[in-house]
C-alpha cells in the first residue's frame, strides 16, 4: 500500500531550496568585495574578553596618550597595577598596556613600538612586570600570537578550524561580524566578567577609564605547580624586547606576587634569582627588588591575579619603588 | 539529539532519503518512523528508550483492554492502572527527590531530623511530554472519544514521532494517530510551509533565544539587583523562553509538514494577549488544552456545587499541577499558583467571554500592559534560582539605580527583539501566521536567505539546549 506521495515537481523543490541561496551568494560577494576594495571598515572583532582586551590595548598604544610611564607585561600587570592611582601617586600619567599571559615579550615589544611611534619623545620609563607563571612559559600560545598580529595589521581574526567556521568565512559572515556587527552590538561577557563589566563595550570603557587596568572579578581557588623557574627562551625574547626600547628610556623590571599560602618556602629566594637573571638578559636599568614576591592570600583573585584590594596595595608599593627612578 | 545541531541535520537528511525509499510501503514507513524516533531519542541516552517503550506498550495494552469490555468497573480499573503507572513514572523520575528533600526541610524546621535517601536519578528528556500524550490516549479511549488502535507500530509511532517527542506539542491521539494509518500526500504548499516553519523556528532558537540567554543570565546569575536590572533581565528571559520554545515547536511542525504530517499549533502570538485567559489560549496551547480537558473540567464538574469557589479552586489546583509539570521546584509551584490566582481574579472581573470583548481600545491597551506585567512577573518566578532570589529581586524593583552596562543591554535587547516583534506585528495584521509565504517569490527568497545567513552566523559549536527539554 502506498505510504505517501510527492505531489510536486522536481523543479518546485529546486526553486524552493535554490532561490534563497541567491541572496546568500550576493551577500557573500558583497562582503568579500567590500573587504578587498576596501569599502568596509577595518576589523574590530570584540567577540570576547581576549579580543576586546587586545583591541583596546592596540588602540590605546596607537592613540596620543601623554603618558611618560608605560606598564607592560602579562595579565598580572594588567590586573595588579592600577594605573590611575599610580599616576596620581607619581604625579605623572601612567598607561597600563599589560595584556595576557598567553603572549610573550615580543607582544609587549610590538605594543611598545606602536606607542613610541604614536607618542614620539614622550616616554621616560617602561616598567615590565611578569608573573612567575609567565616566566616559566616556554612559548606563547600560537593562536593568541596570530590574533595579535592580525589585529595589529588590520587583517581578519585567525580562523578556527571547523566546517561551520569555513562556511561562515566563505559566506563573508566573519567579515560582517568582525567589521560591522561588533561595532554596534556589544557582546555580553560570560560568568563573573559579565556580572562585573557587563558587555565588551563596557569592558573597553572601563579599561580606558582606568588607563588600561582591569579588575579580575573571577575568584578561583589557587591551583597549579608552585615550582617556578626562568625558561631559557626568555633570553632571546628579552633581547628582542630591549631592541624595541627607544634610546633614553629607562627600563625597570619586576616580578608580580604570588599567594603566600600557595608558593614553596623558597619562593622569594627563587624569584630573587630569576629577577636578577632576567634583568641581566634585558639589560634593564634596574630590577624592582623592593616589590614583594608574595602577598597574603586574601589579596588574590586567583594564583596569578590580585583582587581589587590587593591591586590597590600593590600599586602603592610600586609607586614608592618607582619614585626614585623618576627624579 | 538537538534540532540545532550538525548531527540532526545529517540525521534528517538520511531520514528523508529513507523516507523516499519506503514511499510505496505504508508499514515500512511507520517502522522507519519508529526506528528513527528511537534513534533520535536514544542519541541522548539509550538506557531511557526502555522507559519510552514500556510506557507506550502498557498504554497500548490498556487501550486494547478498554476496547474489549463495556463493563464500567473493569474499564475504570484499567484506566486507573494506566494513570497510576504513568504518574508513578513521572513521580519516580521527576518528583521523588524534590518531595523527599522538601519533606526533610519542613521536618527540619520542626526540629524533627529526617534524612531521606534521594535517588539522584537523571530526568529522562521529554518524559512529561510523552507521558501526557499516552495518558491522553487512554483517557480518550476510556471516554470513547476515539477507538483504540490495533496496530502497535502505529501507536509507537504516535508516541515517539521524533519531531515532537521531547518537547511537544503534546499531540492528541485523535489528531495524530490516524495520520499514521493512511497514505499521506506531500504537496508544494506543504513543502513551502514546512521549510518556512523550520527556517523561522531555527532562527528563533539559534539567533534570538540563544542571544537572549546570556542577557537573562547576566541578571539572574548575579547576586545584586536593582529595578532596571530585574526588569531588563526578566524581559530578556521572557523573550528567550518564548523564542526557545516556540522555535522548537515551529521546527517540529515544519519537520512534520515536509513529511506530510500535521502537528498542532502550539503558540499564537502570546505576547499580544490582553488578559490572562487570553494568554493561556495562546501560550503552550497543547498543554493548556490538556490540563483544561483532563484536570480543570473534571475538577470543575466535581466541585460545581460550590459555584464560583469550586471554579476558583479548580483553576488554582489545575495551575499548581501545571507548575509542577514544568519542574520539581518550588519556584515552578509558585509560578503555577501565580497564574491560577490570576485566572481566578480574571474570572471575577470578566465572568463571561462577552465581557472581554466589550471594551474600548484604551481599556484593551491598558489591559494588555497589565497582562504583560503579570506574565513577566510570572517569568521572574519561573526563572529564579531560589525563593531567596525571588524575594531579593522583588524587593529590588523599588530601587531605580542603573548599572553601567544598561545601554549595552538595551541595545542587545532591542536588536534581537526587533525581528520577532516586526514579524509578529505582520502576522497579527495579516491574521495569518504564514504571512511571509504570501510575499512575491523574490522577496520571500531574500527573507529566507537573510534568515539562513543569520542562522549560520550565530550557529555555535557549544549548543544551548532547549529550555523545555528539562521538563
Amino acid at each position: 500500500m502506498t505510504s505517501h506521495t510527492y505531489d510536486f515537481a522536481r523543479k518546485d523543490l529546486l526553486s524552493l531550496l535554490g532561490w534563497p541561496l541567491l541572496p546568500v551568494a550576493c551577500f557573500a560577494l558583497f562582503m568579500h568585495l567590500g573587504a578587498a576594495l576596501p569599502l568596509l571598515p577595518k576589523p574590530r572583532p570584540t567577540l570576547d574578553i581576549d579580543h576586546t582586551l587586545l583591541i583596546q590595548k592596540i588602540e590605546a598604544s596607537r592613540a596620543r596618550q601623554d603618558a611618560p610611564i608605560l606598564l607592560l607585561g602579562d595579565s598580572s600587570c594588567l590586573m595588579d597595577v592600577a594605573a590611575r592611582p599610580l599616576s596620581d601617586a607619581l604625579r605623572r600619567r601612567a598607561l597600563n598596556l599589560g595584556t595576557l599571559s598567553y603572549l610573550d615579550l615580543n607582544a609587549a615589544a610590538a605594543l611598545l613600538r606602536e606607542y613610541t611611534a604614536a607618542n614620539p619623545g614622550q616616554l621616560r620609563l617602561v616598567v615590565l612586570l611578569l608573573h612567575p607563571e609567565a616566566l616559566r612559559r616556554i612559548a606563547p600560545e600560537a593562536y593568541h600570537v596570530e590574533l595579535l598580529q592580525a589585529l595589529l595589521s588590520g587583517r581578519e581574526r585567525v580562523p578556527l578550524p571547523g566546517a561551520r567556521e569555513s562556511l561562515a568565512s566563505l559566506l563573508g559572515l566573519d567579515l560582517f561580524r568582525g567589521r560591522l556587527l561588533c561595532r554596534f552590538l556589544p557582546t555580553p561577557l560570560p560568568g563573573a566578567y559579565g556580572r562585573y563589566y557587563g558587555f565588551s563595550a563596557d569592558l573597553e570603557h572601563s579599561l580606558t577609564e582606568r588607563q588600561g587596568t582591569a579588575v579580575d572579578p573571577d575568584s578561583q581557588p589557587f591551583q597549579g605547580n608552585a615550582e617556578y623557574r626562568l625558561a631559557q627562551p626568555f633570553q632571546a625574547a628579552s633581547k628582542a624586547f630591549r631592541s624595541a626600547l627607544p634610546q633614553g628610556v629607562r627600563l625597570l623590571v619586576g616580578i608580580t606576587p604570588a599567594p603566600e599560602g600557595f608558593v614553596s618556602p623558597t619562593h622569594r629566594e627563587v624569584c630573587g634569582q630569576m629577577l636578577a637573571q632576567w634583568s641581566q638578559w634585558l639589560q634593564a636599568d634596574a630590577a624592582l627588588t623592593e616589590l614583594p614576591f608574595t602577598l597574603p592570600d586574601h589579596l588574590f583573585a586567583r594564583t596569578t591575579h590580585l583582587n581589587e584590594a590587593g591591586a590597590r596595595l600593590y600599586t602603592e608599593i610600586l609607586a614608592r619603588s618607582l619614585e626614585p627612578h623618576l627624579r | 539529539m538537538l534540532f540545532n545541531s550538525d548531527v540532526f541535520l545529517k540525521f534528517f537528511a538520511a531520514f528523508l532519503l529513507l523516507f523516499w525509499l519506503v514511499r510505496n510501503h505504508l508499514a515500512a514507513r511507520n517502522v522507519l518512523v519508529v526506528a528513527a524516533s528511537y534513534l533520535f531519542y536514544g542519541w541522548w541516552d539509550w538506557r531511557f528508550l526502555s522507559l519510552l517503550f514500556i510506557s507506550s506498550a502498557v498504554d497500548y495494552g490498556v487501550g486494547l483492554a478498554l476496547s474489549r469490555t463495556d463493563a464500567p468497573r473493569p474499564r475504570r480499573l484499567w484506566l486507573l492502572l494506566s494513570i497510576a503507572l504513568s504518574l508513578s513514572l513521572l513521580g519516580f523520575f521527576k518528583y521523588f527527590d524534590f518531595f523527599a528533600e522538601s519533606l526533610a526541610a519542613v521536618l527540619g524546621r520542626l526540629h524533627l531530623p529526617f534524612h531521606p535517601r534521594t535517588l539522584g536519578v537523571i530526568l529522562p528528556i521529554g518524559i512529561s511530554f510523552y507521558t501526557f500524550q499516552t495518558m491522553s490516549y487512554v483517557i480518550d479511549v476510556y471516554r470513547r472519544q476515539i477507538p483504540a488502535t490495533r496496530s502497535f507500530i502505529n501507536f509507537l509511532a504516535y508516541v515517539s514521532f521524533f519531531p515532537q517527542l521531547v518537547a511537544g506539542p503534546i499531540e492528541r491521539a485523535g489528531h495524530l494517530l490516524p495520520q499514521f494509518e493512511g497514505a499521506r500526500s506531500i504537496t508544494r504548499p506543504m513543502l513551502e510551509e514546512g521549510l518556512w516553519l523550520m527556517l523561522w523556528g531555527m532562527f528563533k532558537k539559534v539567533v534570538l533565544a540563544d542571544n537572549f540567554a546570556p542577557l537573562a543570565d547576566l541578571v539572574y546569575q548575579g547576586h545584586t539587583f536593582s529595578g532596571p536590572t530585574v526588569a531588563l533581565g526578566t524581559l530578556a528571559f521572557g523573550f528567550q523562553i518564548y523564542c526557545d520554545f516556540s522555535g522548537y515547536s515551529d521546527i517540529a511542525r515544519g519537520t512534520a509538514r515536509v513529511l506530510g504530517f500535521d502537528i498542532m499549533v502550539n503558540f499564537n502570538l502570546p505576547y499580544a494577549a490582553t488578559n490572562v485567559r487570553d494568554f493561556w489560549r495562546r501560550w503552550h496551547i497543547s498543554l493548556s488544552r490538556w490540563i483544561l480537558d483532563y484536570i480543570f473540567i473534571p475538577l470543575q464538574v466535581q466541585w460545581q456545587r460550590w459555584r464560583f469557589l469550586g471554579t476558583a479552586a479548580a483553576l488554582v489546583v489545575t495551575f499548581l499541577a501545571s507548575g509542577l509539570w514544568h519542574g520539581a521546584a518550588w519556584n515552578f509551584v509558585l509560578w503555577g499558583l501565580w497564574h491560577g490566582l490570576g485566572l481566578t481574579v480574571h474570572r471575577i472581573v470578566c465572568p463571561t467571554p462577552n465581557a472581554e470583548r466589550q471594551t474600548s481600545t484604551s481599556v484593551k491597551t491598558l489591559s494588555w500592559a497589565a497582562t504583560m506585567a503579570f506574565v513577566f512577573y510570572g517569568w521572574l518566578l519561573f526563572r529564579a534560582r531560589s525563593l531567596e532570589q525571588i524575594v531579593a529581586m522583588t524587593r529590588a524593583l523599588g530601587d531605580f539605580s542603573r548599572p553601567a552596562w544598561t545601554t549595552s543591554f538595551v541595545i542587545n535587547l532591542l536588536a534581537f527583539a526587533a525581528p520577532l516583534v516586526l514579524m509578529e506585528i505582520w502576522q497579527a495584521r495579516a491574521r495569518n501566521p504564514l504571512a511571509p509565504l504570501s510575499l512575491p517569490p523574490w522577496a520571500r527568497a531574500t527573507l529566507q536567505g537573510l534568515l539562513l545567513l543569520a542562522i549560520v552566523l550565530f550557529w555555535e559549536n557549544d549548543k544551548v539546549p532547549f529550555i523545555y527539554f528539562q521538563f
